[in-house]
């Protein structure tokens, strides 16, 4: 165990890169490409699984060398810290599932020509992710970072027949490399000023002050933002998660997104020193612009695969703002508190990315089964797909915040964080603590009406389209990981605790941040710094939860009357599937109550043969306005354009005026040299 | 016998005491505010045990469910009581101590409600009616308009008793006697105009109204009948009756027992009845002054509650 614990991680990236390459060979042989693609994943997320816990557990970090190259004295190396192994376990916990659904979900959704490159680009991108979260140092960080990006692009661009497929690939790259642009100006600055670029020397925190570390922080956060998909960052989101096959938009909404929090972790809030108070705000405001702005935008969706995309955002957002909170405490050298805000965002993590897999790979099961990807064309799957609908409704409660399952937990001690926080620190910038607190308990009802929509509009009453009323239930190799995706959501939601004691050695390792012993844990539950202040624990409200149950079946099944079935009253008329309410007008109130984020248009053409009054046909066309994309966005775009235009009078195209070019640079650069000799 | 089984058996036994407790009276509420409601339009009222009545016939009746809906619908209004009855074991209600405290407080408490409604709602849109739909549509949207405001109200009372727990929360008001802070009564207002909108009561929902354009909570359980309708209605009671012991805890827990002795618990009990009913007054004087709002009206009732919440945090902290 000791022997694999120590060669764990090259041996992952080893037998990702082996299967990538023999993915490739097998070009012509689709269901051996699968089979060898989801094998290795699913061996190789075992392995990194092995190495995060045992890192956890001990918390001591395990270190050694990927590549070394002697001429060129190039060594890569890596560092399984414990906050790598957290984000490690995130990422093999859900990479398994994934792989062990996509065996049965390729097969259909992929057509066999294809499977090599998307076989071979999930485990690129995987592999990639896992060289980010435990790289030792900028060049190994930037060179997972990229192959990551590029094979998430290319599986965004699976189905590239489609324009849409097209362009949110583009996008992808473009915001990607944007945000890496400003990742490498930033590690270049730090580097440059440390003259080494290994993350234990630029990331100790002294390397740059004053406004050059708020102007590192700012390009830092940008970059990682822009992978973290939080608001204004965030426009290629919900363009490229659905794009891509059902069960890698699983993969990328719960884990690649994380990529960007971890590099918020380990740079914004941890490597540049104790934050400050500004970066705080930052954090805060924006993880609550993405929060609020993200769930509202899920809810107008009628696209599941957008709709969960969008709640994505969401989500992220909620970890941002939690680890707002503990950058906030910092600033105030509250050092119990920040342990309790980053522990929040820490767990909201491992939780997000639990039920999110588990809703993506269920709506790519209900996607599958009928051929769409829009609300209203579903209807009535509960019937048809009666598993997938179970999975799909313990996703939808978790991911509510409800208790008893694993959403609640973490919003909880997000909340202790925000509450503790207002109480424990000075001054009137305290106020941004309830502030935010209520902005995420609207959040997280609005987050229950979206899934309460999702679900419902999905999969109960009648059937709303032809392709709804003939699904067929999922495969069992699709069915399995939802149900432990699903039983995960309900253990963790009980025993959160667990949970939380598993995150004391990750908090502990981190600069700053107080020994575990301030927080309680157990397996009853957990509390935070004081136990007078607050405590949970779900199991108990979970066995009174058991007792009301039993006491409505004792109230309801003394006698064994028949249940006499009868047709619902379909307001005089019959009832059909188009006198159902729909997704759209579920969400119709909200739209309007926040009509000033949304700034809905609408547009009913009524069209009419013979006369006026007798209308032949309606037209409806509705849309929310694309705030950021309209008014951000595209004024940046302009700019770019109008510069690009003004570079090209440089580009003429004269191969005589490139040899002046040439002639002039020469000149120049022999003036300077020979003044400076 | 362990000390540590002593206490879970105790904290057992309590809760069951205090679920059965709370159960028991919640048709009673129902019926008193409706019957002063009566009584304030010059009319007679149903009797007093009206709720009882209506509950036993509907448990005898002949369970009559939708050939459309699936087993979601049947388990909607079980895991919505559920949720209630778990409650009710979350909050002191004549005691100064909550019976399963340990289990969580303030957040757990909200929680749970929401887990009850998220259920109704999601079982309402089962059966194909657009009036389910309508009224899962609506009653979330309030709900999570609502729960902001009704959050930073408990924040503003529970942060000055420095706890979210419920039962020390309570504890450390009636040890400290009731200092007053003007806060408190913003706070109170903010809540009191929650709960208006939480229990479905004029102005924001009227509960004897089957209007299909207004119609909120109604028309999400437009559908049930018989046994499954009684546990909607026997649920929505109890939660009307602990939002109300809610109120009384945070704002004026005065004659709370604080002690097992049973002249303590006497004063508890009356204490706790009296306030409640005059709680009770209090909203049925609110239904019937006030005429029901327009539903895109809800939304400044609700935003002048998170305006007093707010203020009472500010005034109370800065």
């Amino acid at each position: 165990m000791d022997g694999l614990v120590a060669v764990g991680v090259p041996l992952a990236l080893a037998i990702r890169l082996v299967s990538v390459v023999a993915t490739l060979m097998l070009v012509r042989h689709a269901r051996a490409c699968r089979w060898v693609a989801l094998g290795a994943s699913i061996a190789a997320s075992v392995v990194t699984a092995a190495v995060a816990v045992h890192v956890i557990g001990s918390t001591s970090s395990i270190d050694g060398t990927l590549f070394r190259h002697a001429a060129s004295e190039t060594v890569l190396g890596y560092s399984v810290t414990p906050l790598s192994a957290w984000f490690l376990t995130t990422l093999s916990l859900i990479a398994v599932p994934v792989a062990l659904y996509s065996t049965g979900y390729f097969a259909h959704a992929i057509a066999p020509p294809r499977m090599a490159a998307v076989g071979a680009a999930l485990n690129a991108m995987v592999g990639g992710l896992e060289v980010v979260f435990v790289a030792d140092g900028v060049i190994a960080f930037l060179c997972g970072w990229e192959v990551m990006t590029l094979a998430t692009a290319a599986l965004v661009a699976t189905e590239h027949e489609s324009r849409a497929s097209r362009r949110a690939a583009y996008l992808f790259l473009v915001m990607s490399h944007v945000g890496t642009g400003c990742l490498l100006a930033g590690f270049l600055i730090l580097g440059s000023v440390a003259g080494s670029l290994s993350f234990a020397v630029i990331l100790s925190g002294h390397v740059v002050s004053g406004s050059m570390r708020s102007g590192v922080f700012a390009l830092f956060f940008i970059g990682f933002g822009v992978k973290a998909g939080l608001i204004p960052f965030h426009v290629w989101l919900p363009e490229a998660h659905p794009a891509a096959p059902s069960s890698v938009s699983a993969f990328m909404s719960a884990v690649l997104i994380t990529a960007g929090i971890y590099g918020l972790f380990k740079v914004c809030a941890f490597g540049l020193g104790p934050p400050d108070v500004n970066w705080a705000l930052a954090f805060m405001s924006l993880g609550t612009l993405s929060a609020i702005l993200g769930v509202l935008y899920a809810l107008t969706q009628t696209d599941i695969k957008r709709l969960l995309a969008y709640s994505t955002i969401e989500n992220s957002g909620i970890m941002a703002l939690g680890l707002g909170a503990a950058m906030m405490a910092l600033a105030h050298g509250r050092h119990t508190l920040a342990t309790v805000a980053v522990a929040a965002s820490l767990m909201h993590v491992l939780n997000h990315a639990i039920f999110k897999s588990l809703l993506f790979l269920g709506a790519g099961s209900v996607v599958m089964a009928t051929g769409t990807r829009h609300i209203e064309h579903f209807g009535g799957l509960m019937r048809r797909m009666p598993w997938t609908g179970l999975w799909f409704l313990i996703g939808a409660l978790a991911i509510s915040g409800l208790p008893l399952l694993n959403g609640f937990p973490s919003e909880w001690l997000t909340f202790q964080a925000l509450l503790q926080g207002f109480t424990s620190t000075p001054g009137l910038v305290r106020l941004n603590f309830p502030l935010t607190a209520a902005l995420l308990a609207l959040t997280s009802a609005l987050a229950a009406a979206c899934f309460v929509r999702a679900f419902g509009i999905s999969f109960l009453a009648l059937p709303r389209s032809p392709a709804a009323s003939e699904a067929h239930e999922s495969p069992a190799v699709m069915l399995v990981p939802l149900g432990f995706l699903a039983t995960l959501c309900v253990v963790l939601g009980l025993f959160p605790g667990f949970v939380l004691r598993a995150l004391g050695g990750v908090t502990a390792s981190l600069p700053g941040l107080q020994p575990p012993a301030a927080m309680m844990w157990g397996g009853l539950g957990m509390s935070s710094a004081l136990t007078s202040f607050d405590h949970v624990a779900p199991v108990m409200f979970g066995l009174a939860f058991v007792g009301g149950l039993i006491g409505s079946a004792a109230l309801t099944g003394r006698r064994a009357v028949a249940v006499r079935q009868a047709p619902t009253w379909g307001c005089g008329g019959e009832l059909t599937p188009r006198s159902e309410y729909t997704a759209t007008a579920f969400s119709k109130p909200v739209l309007m109550i926040f009509g000033a984020v949304y700034r809905p248009t609408r547009q009913v053409d009524a069209v009419a043969e013979v006369s006026p009054y007798f209308v032949h046909e309606i037209r409806y066309r509705a849309e929310i306005e694309p705030t950021f994309e309209r008014y951000l966005y595209r004024p940046l775009l302009r700019g770019v354009v109008r510069m690009a235009g003004g570079m090209k009078v440089l580009q003429a195209g004269s191969l005589h005026a490139y040899l002046a070019y040439v002639l002039v640079l020469a000149v120049i650069l022999l003036m300077w040299l020979g003044g400076t000799t | 016998m362990t000390s540590a089984m002593q206490d879970g058996l105790l904290a057992a036994g309590a809760a069951l005491l205090q679920a059965g407790g709370l159960l028991a009276l919640a048709p009673l509420l129902k019926t008193v505010i409706k019957k002063m409601k009566a009584r304030l339009q010059n009319r007679q009222g149903p009797p007093l045990l009206q709720g009882y009545y209506d509950l036993a016939k509907l448990l005898r009746k002949e369970p009559v469910r939708s050939d459309v809906a699936s087993w979601v619908y049947v388990a909607g209004p079980r895991a919505y009581f559920a949720a209630a009855v778990a409650a009710t074991t979350l909050v002191p209600v004549v005691f100064a101590a909550a019976p399963l405290e340990s289990a969580g407080g303030i957040l757990l408490l909200v929680g749970a409600l929401a887990f009850g409604r998220f259920a109704l709602a999601t079982a309402a849109l089962d059966t194909g009616s657009p009036f389910g739909g309508m009224g899962a549509s609506r009653d979330m949207t309030i709900a999570a308009l609502a729960e902001p405001a009704l959050m930073l109200g408990l924040f503003a009372s529970a942060l000055a008793a420095g706890s979210m727990n419920l039962g020390v929360l309570v504890r450390t008001l009636v040890q400290e006697g009731v200092t007053r802070h003007p806060a408190d009564i913003l706070a109170f207002a903010g809540i009191f105009m929650i709960v208006i909108a939480e229990t479905g009561r004029i102005p924001v929902d009227n509960p004897a109204t089957h209007l299909e354009l207004t119609m909120i909570h109604e028309a999400m359980v437009l559908e049930y009948a018989g046994p499954d309708l009684a546990l909607v209605e026997w649920a929505s009671a109890v939660k009307e009756l602990l939002y109300f012991t809610l109120l009384v805890d945070l704002f004026l827990p005065v004659g709370i027992a604080t002690s097992t002795a049973p002249a303590a618990l006497l004063v508890g009990i009356v204490a706790w009845v009296g306030k409640v009913f005059v709680l009770a007054i209090a909203v049925t004087i609110v239904e019937s002054t006030n005429a029901k709002l327009r539903l895109f009206r809800v939304p400044e009732l609700v935003s002048i509650s998170l305006g007093l919440a707010f203020l009472a945090l500010a005034i109370r902290f800065l």
